[in-house]
């Protein structure tokens, strides 16, 4: 349970600071506005926005209400009105319509349009179509990375996703590229950087040029993080889309985390009231399981409970001095733990009772074949089942994409037999969810036969790898695929399982998926920075398609010390699921490493496909 | 540094300027003098008398230990170019014309104190700038590009920072070397960049503006190559009404924003065909417009896709449209009909045959409600099946089953499903007896249990197929003879799932049984 960090495991930086930045920033912003004024605020943000700076704070600015920018009209009676949002269009018309609403009222006020983390060129443009760009003063509030935990940082860009992978929009390269400048201004530039993925390089590239335009103050500093690895979402769909068994990972497949904290409903508070509770290293209890494999969460905390009933116990014997000091000094304590373990136990057995039904282990079962690649037809029919009893239309999505991937597309007779009974279950509108998951690559028909692999391995035998790889570029430029299974050997990503496969001691990252597989990410980042390149990789790199880079600054690299050398940055570009961020915390363990997260967004299944879903709103 | 160096050039004498300045000192109005002295020296055309005024004022700030403070650095910057006008002379073969330059320069205009107000860049920029200060002679006279040279050596010597210094005085250069007309683009662009190569601190961007602005587009293009940054090419790009090129090269910046803009700059000032056509190469550009025409102008984003002749796009489009914009059951399912002529224009058939099933189970459900009442629009076919089924229109049901190739095995679902939802066992019973159940029984079972009918239940249960028994005896919840039929069957997987669901003290006498009958198998 639980396993310590080795002791030579270095130091993490200390993240609060950007935080403290974001929070000093956005006051300035609302100082800009002086007086009485009401925010508006987009609904994405207030999570995020209640993180850095919670209403009090904003009081103390002279916030007066606060309301959230939706479709309604806003009954604000203040003479200054101030907008935090995303740069989204439709945000843009919905201010135009309030601002111009005011002018035909023959009412003058003061607006004032925060963007967070950055304005775009089109907002401004949309705001000059509506006839009010004279009317609304625009900043930027370039609040882009909020540290969840200790080792994780996300951007809370969910569409990012969407926009990168499936409309093709770099709009949000360059917001990466600037968070990226602005840790490596805070922690030292990163000696060593690996990525894999376009999105990657691009941002990798953009960043360096925003290094290089910069002046040489930076330069010098002493880096703490000794490396950075940059990877693209696509690289890895299979991972992103498997079921979550860790508890972190569980937790947030059945109850949705939502930036940093869970809403535990009546089920787990066994109260009639939800409760927000914020999940991170500092809930101890929490801390001790997030990252284990849920079949032994329930064995822990009851073991848990039994020690702290031990300790309430011992109350039992003591004389009056002895009390006053267990009240003043342990109760407070031993309280706290007892809420945390009661929430705890109750999320488990909400998990549970949702969860380790036969249909689950069935999910699961089905999930482990797909992995393996035995019994197609079986789970094939498993598929068809599941979307024939309208089991819930984004499961079965996801396992037909889960399909696709590791199967290099669906054979043509099934890709159509299943969008169709697909299309009968859950409605008719989800054809266009169909054809955005084939755009993305989630969901494909295998091209006609197999000839393509035939040809190509026949072809490569006859020349020379590296001409091989180009006419596998070539071929896949006809077809993207995944060649899932391929990679999966190379790789090794199946363990060999001789006998049981122990979960209470994990043996390798595999068992974040009970044992059954290695999240393909993380066996990546492993193996590049084993070999601190991507030397003697050569042939996933084909199979996975993807452009890779590894750069070393060996200036920067002799001036990192060996802890700092020993604290790696992974950048996941398009989200992470929390079991990936398990299974490398756990390979950091380990090595000795520490790995630190940055991520667009924290993601799961689910996430994943209703981000590709298109239904009548 | 400066004033150590300036003393060795400065003759050692005037006995009477330090009485003078002993004196000075008792009244308490140093500080003033030697600000006077440096000042006026400033002021001092002729060498001579700067030097004295000048050896003064460091000598008195010298002899009251003056320590830091605004007034040290100020001294230093003024007496660093004049401790350079003395050396000058000496280092350059035309030093006469160097200290007209030296001199000529900042007098007049606003200035009070020469020196103070001229910072050493100011200086070397009229330095070097052709035709700065009316006063000068002519400098873009041949002989003037001597001076660069020049230029150069005093920042070596000034020992200036290299973005300070020479690259101001290269860039002035190549300023300089785009006015000349008589050579050709290609030399001068090849010249400026052989000099300049990539010194830190010049903008490329800033000569071909200038190589512009004396007429010389082709010039500014190429030398606009050599500009590192590609988002600082766009703007000069734009002005030049090169836009196509801008475009590229603000694809090149990763900058959206300034696709954007290149763009919008695109859009007025070509038609909408070629505008069209320039996107289509350029498929960055395209998703970004594309997704500003998706929340801003559909129309456009129409013509788009039109254009390319997109029709699966397209095809799409109409179907969002169906959603969208009609209310009119009859606007939708003309939309749609678009959609699906576009499917079949991209040869997608799939998707336009599932268009048209949706026309035709829009208008089927406009007709149920008009004759049944109730909900039918938009409801997915298997929904619609159900609540018909669930309104007690079993005949309608199949009717919609036949007409819409519902596969018998959904059909089972689904009717099991909302009997027992209505818990018309009775029905349901007859329904299961109707013919062979595509699905087996131990739906039957599932089912039953979840709406709590273990009557129901067990009846189902008798009729599951051998291989899952065991599963359906469990469900009902009849361990004891789950235990029999695994250890029938010698089934290892079965015997443990029924061993998982033996509980304590009711299932003892069975787990034994299982586990005698596991030690039996391994015996043999």
């Amino acid at each position: 349970m639980a396993f310590p960090h080795r002791p030579d495991a270095p130091e993490l930086p200390d993240f609060s600071m950007l935080k403290r930045l974001a929070r000093d920033q956005l006051i300035y912003l609302l100082e800009q506005l002086p007086g009485k004024k009401d925010l508006f605020i987009e609904a994405d943000l207030m999570s995020p926005l209640d993180r850095i700076a919670n209403v009090s704070i904003l009081k103390q600015h002279e916030v007066d209400k606060l309301y959230k920018v939706e479709n309604k009209p806003a009954l604000s009676s203040n003479e200054q009105l101030c907008f935090l949002v995303r740069p989204r269009i439709k945000n843009m018309r919905y201010i135009a319509n309030l601002v111009n609403a005011d002018k035909l009222a023959g009412r003058t006020r003061k607006y004032k349009v925060i963007f967070s983390p950055q304005k775009f060129y089109a907002c401004e443009m949309v705001l000059e179509e509506e006839g009010i760009y004279g009317d609304v003063s625009c900043d930027e509030w370039a609040f882009s990375l909020l540290p969840l935990d200790v080792d994780l940082l996300s951007m809370e860009l969910p569409e990012f996703f969407r926009d990168y992978f499936l409309e093709g929009d770099q709009r949000w390269i360059n917001t990466v590229a600037q968070a990226l400048h602005l840790l490596s201004t805070l922690y030292g530039s990163f000696p060593n950087c690996y990525g894999i993925g376009r999105c990657a390089k691009m941002s990798y590239e953009l960043w360096r040029k925003l290094e290089e335009e910069e002046d040489g103050e930076t330069k010098g500093r002493r880096p703490e993080i000794g490396h950075i690895f940059l990877l693209d979402r696509d690289v890895d769909f299979v991972t992103a889309l498997c079921s979550q068994v860790v508890y972190e990972g569980l937790v947030d497949d059945t109850f949705r985390i939502k930036c940093g904290s869970v809403d535990f409903g009546p089920e787990v508070t066994s109260s009639d009231k939800s409760l927000k509770v914020l999940l991170n290293a500092e809930d101890k209890v929490f801390n001790e399981i997030r990252n284990e494999h849920f079949s032994n969460v329930f064995g822990f905390l009851s073991q848990k409970a039994r020690n702290l009933q031990a300790q309430y116990d011992r109350r039992r014997g003591m004389d009056i001095k002895q009390m006053k000091n267990f009240v003043s000094q342990e109760l407070k304590g031993l309280k706290q733990e007892h809420r945390l373990l009661s929430l705890h136990i109750g999320a488990c057995e909400s998990i549970m009772k949702k969860k380790t039904k036969q249909d689950f282990q069935e999910l699961i079962k089905t999930e482990h074949a797909l992995l393996e690649g035995f019994n197609i037809r079986e789970s094939t029919s498993y598929i068809e089942e599941h979307i024939d009893r309208q089991v819930s239309p984004i499961e079965s999505l996801r396992l037909m994409c889960l399909l696709s991937i590791t199967e290099n597309g669906l054979i043509p007779k099934d890709y159509r037999s299943l969008k169709t009974q697909y299309l009968q279950s859950y409605g008719p509108d989800h054809l266009l969810t169909f054809s955005n998951l084939r755009r993305a690559g989630l969901l494909t028909e295998q091209a006609p036969g197999d000839t393509l692999t035939a040809v190509e391995s026949k072809v490569s035998k006859l020349v020379t790898d590296k001409a091989a790889g180009k006419i596998t570029d070539a071929f896949s430029s006809l077809a993207k695929r995944s060649n899932f299974r391929a990679i999966s050997k190379k790789l090794n990503l199946i363990p060999r399982v001789d006998g049981e496969y122990d979960l209470k001691v994990p043996r390798d990252m595999a068992y974040v998926f009970s044992g059954a597989y290695v999240p393909l990410s993380c066996r990546i980042v492993e193996q590049v920075l084993e070999r601190r390149s991507w030397q003697g990789l050569d042939e996933v790199v084909r199979l996975l398609n993807c452009s890779e880079f590894a750069f070393t600054d060996m200036t920067k690299d002799d001036k990192a010390s060996s802890e700092s050398l020993r604290l790696i940055l992974v950048v996941f570009l398009g989200g992470c699921t929390f079991s990936e961020v398990s299974a490398l915390r756990f390979l950091g363990r380990e090595k000795g490493y520490r790995f630190i997260f940055l991520t667009t967004a924290v993601t799961n299944s689910a996430r994943l496909m209703e981000a590709m879903s298109e239904v009548k709103a | 540094m400066w004033e150590t160096w300036l003393w060795a050039w400065c003759p050692k004498e005037s006995q009477k300027a330090d009485e003078y300045l002993r004196e000075i000192q008792e009244l308490g109005q140093l500080t003033q003098a030697v600000q006077q002295c440096i000042e006026a020296a400033g002021h001092e055309h002729q060498p001579d008398m700067q030097k004295s005024l000048l050896r003064v004022g460091l000598e008195g700030r010298a002899g009251q230990g003056w320590e830091g403070g605004g007034m040290d650095s100020w001294g230093s910057s003024l007496c660093c170019p004049l401790a350079l006008l003395r050396r000058l002379p000496l280092e350059t073969s035309i030093p006469m014309r160097v200290r007209r330059v030296l001199t000529a320069r900042g007098d007049g205009e606003q200035g009070k104190y020469r020196y103070k107000q001229l910072t050493i860049q100011v200086l070397l920029d009229r330095y070097g700038k052709p035709r700065a200060g009316a006063t000068l002679p002519p400098l873009s006279t041949p002989s003037h590009s001597l001076l660069y040279p020049l230029a150069i050596q005093i920042c070596e010597y000034l020992r200036l920072p290299e973005v300070q210094g020479v690259s101001r005085i290269l860039a002035h250069w190549a300023c300089y070397k785009v006015q000349q007309k008589d050579v050709s683009d290609e030399d001068v662009a090849r010249a400026i960049n052989q000099k300049l190569g990539d010194t830190p601190g010049v903008s490329y961007s800033d000569i071909a503006a200038r190589a512009y602005g004396c007429g010389r587009t082709e010039l500014a293009i190429k030398l606009l190559e050599y500009e590192p940054r590609s988002g600082e090419q766009v703007p000069l790009l734009l002005k030049m009404k090169r836009s196509k090129l801008a475009l590229s090269k603000a694809i090149e910046s990763g900058d959206t924003d300034l696709v954007f803009t290149v763009l919008l700059h695109l859009k007025n000032e070509l038609n909408r065909g070629d505008f069209f056509m320039t996107l289509r190469n350029q498929p960055m550009a395209l998703s970004l417009y594309r997704q500003f025409c998706k929340h801003q102008e559909l129309e456009t984003l129409k013509d788009l896709y039109n254009q390319d002749d997109n029709h699966q796009e397209l095809g799409s489009f109409h179907i969002r449209a169906s959603y969208a914009a009609e209310e009119r059951i009859e606007g939708r399912v003309a939309a749609l009909q678009t959609a699906a002529d576009a499917f079949y224009k991209a040869k997608n058939e799939f998707a336009a045959k599932a268009t048209e099933d949706q026309m035709r189970l829009l208008r089927l459900q406009r007709r149920l409600e008009d004759e049944l009442g109730g909900q039918f629009l938009d409801l997915s076919l298997h929904d619609t099946a159900t609540t018909l089924i669930l309104g007690g229109h079993n005949k309608r049901a199949e009717q919609l089953a036949r007409d819409f190739r519902i596969p018998d095995k959904r059909l089972w679902w689904l009717k099991l499903t909302a009997l027992a939802d209505l818990e018309d066992w009775e029905e349901l019973e007859k329904f299961s007896k109707s013919k062979k159940s595509p699905i087996g029984y131990l739906p039957f079972v599932e089912i039953c249990m979840k709406q709590h009918n273990k009557y129901e239940a067990k009846k189902y249960a008798s009729r599951v197929g051998p291989e899952q028994k065991v599963k359906a005896l469990l469900l009902v919840g009849d361990v004891a003879q789950a235990a029999d039929v695994a250890i029938e069957h010698r089934n290892e997987a079965e015997l443990s799932l029924v061993l998982s669901h033996c509980t304590g003290a009711t299932d003892g006498a069975t787990a034994d049984k299982i586990q005698r009958a596991r030690a039996q198998a391994q015996k043999k």
